[in-house]
């Protein structure tokens, strides 16, 4: 039996120290990996989550300044029931497409997750719930690539843009999963609200210390990167 | 002239009630606003507004219409000589990018006060006018309200984001 903790809590050590690994690297802007070098011709897979009202605006503002013959294929990953974020999402590719000479409609896809949580869900009924989001992003995100062939399509998306609210957090968990098995995985980006001009959101707070790179939009917050108005 | 006032998706009793009091309405009409429109949301009003099209009455010289809400607030905002809106960054964005006079009275009820906080970072910068819910301090930031005073908000600079999206991603 002593063997047994002992080697269970070799084990725990070892994935602590994986995980601590995996956060040390995403971290600061000094240290950070060199990215690898593409052609102006290569493209990149992109994938981001619309969070609902502000958050959507906001995101698909960000996207909408993207070159789409560069940033392709899309994926728009949406909290299930959320269909006006769906329609936002189709309505900037077709605006895309008709401004553009990208080939319209087929180079994107729409991902529906179940919520983590829901509006006035007690606390006691979240890990459920929650445990059920995280089930359907460790399938989008880990599985589903390994299961469909095709070109490019044995990764999730090579970046994916988080602006939160929480619930991006379990798409946050499934993506450090890929990187904890060594398998690929997206560049993580997250974009703080115009809406935060001295604080962090819980969101922002809450992945900071995850993400490849945390923009925030007013320089008065001193954390992370401002590079001025996004939106 | 024609004011639009919004509440955004939620309700906020006391914006309304200010902007429908007999100072703020006496305020407007002296300063050429005739007509204002307002999308209630959810909020309680004195007159019972139909979940389905508006309510129309005149006070003080004012010709008022209320809704529960408005299919489309970008035409509003579009027709709109002045904007009165709760603080909300989305709302704030929309009618800055139109060039419209703006101002937001930020909720006091909201539990997270960031709202407060980019009301006076962006009225610091004089792109909009703010204030409270007191009806006499909306009449006076009303008159003393001068739309050519404003700064002219900065159109979306979409240069950035993609920027930084092709450095991390080793295009640049």
């Amino acid at each position: 039996m002593p063997n047994l903790w002992r080697i269970t809590a070799f084990i725990l050590l070892c994935t602590l120290a994986r995980l601590m690994w995996l956060i040390f690297q995403s971290r600061g802007t000094k240290n950070r990996h060199v990215p690898r070098h593409r052609q102006a011709s290569d493209t990149c897979s992109l994938a981001v989550f619309l969070g609902s009202g502000g958050h959507t605006s906001e995101a698909l503002s960000l996207l909408s300044s993207l070159d789409f013959n560069r940033y392709t294929p899309r994926k728009y990953v949406v909290s299930e029931g959320d269909i006006l974020s769906a329609e936002k999402a189709v309505s900037l590719e077709t605006s895309k497409a008709t401004s553009a000479s990208s080939r319209p409609g087929t180079d994107y896809n729409i991902l529906v997750i179940p919520r983590a949580r829901r509006v006035h869900q007690s606390l006691f009924m979240t890990p459920p719930t929650a445990l059920r989001s995280l089930l359907a992003c460790v399938f989008h995100v880990s599985i589903a690539p390994l299961i469909s062939s095709g070109p490019g399509s044995s990764s999730f998306a090579d970046v994916l843009i988080l602006n939160g609210p929480g619930t991006c957090f379990v798409l946050c968990i499934a993506v450090y999963l890929n990187r904890f098995l060594g398998r690929p995985s997206p560049r993580l980006i997250y974009v703080e609200s115009f809406a935060r001009v001295k604080s962090l959101s819980l969101s922002g707070k809450l992945l900071r210390p995850f993400v490849d790179r945390f923009l925030v939009q007013w320089s008065q917050i001193n954390k992370g990167e401002c590079r001025g108005w996004l939106v | 002239m024609l004011v639009f006032v919004t509440v955004g998706s939620t309700k906020f009793d006391a914006l309304i009630q200010a902007v429908l009091s007999a100072d703020v309405l006496q305020c407007l009409q002296a300063k050429g606003y005739t007509s204002l429109v307002v999308q209630c949301g959810n909020s309680r009003t004195d007159e019972p507004v139909p979940n389905e099209g508006k309510t129309k009455m005149r006070r003080e010289g004012v010709d008022i219409e209320l809704w529960k809400f408005k299919p489309s607030l970008e035409e509003e905002y579009e027709n709109a000589d002045l904007i009165v809106s709760h603080a909300g960054s989305g709302t704030i964005l929309d009618v800055l990018r139109r060039d419209k006079p703006l101002i937001v009275v930020p909720n006091p009820t909201l539990l997270d006060n960031h709202q407060q906080e980019l009301a006076r970072a962006l009225s610091e910068q004089s792109y909009l006018l703010r204030s409270s819910v007191d009806p006499s301090e909306l009449s006076q930031v009303i008159r003393d309200l001068v739309p050519s005073e404003l700064r002219k908000f900065p159109a979306m600079d979409g240069s950035r984001f993609r920027q930084i999206l092709d450095e991390e991603m080793g295009f640049l």
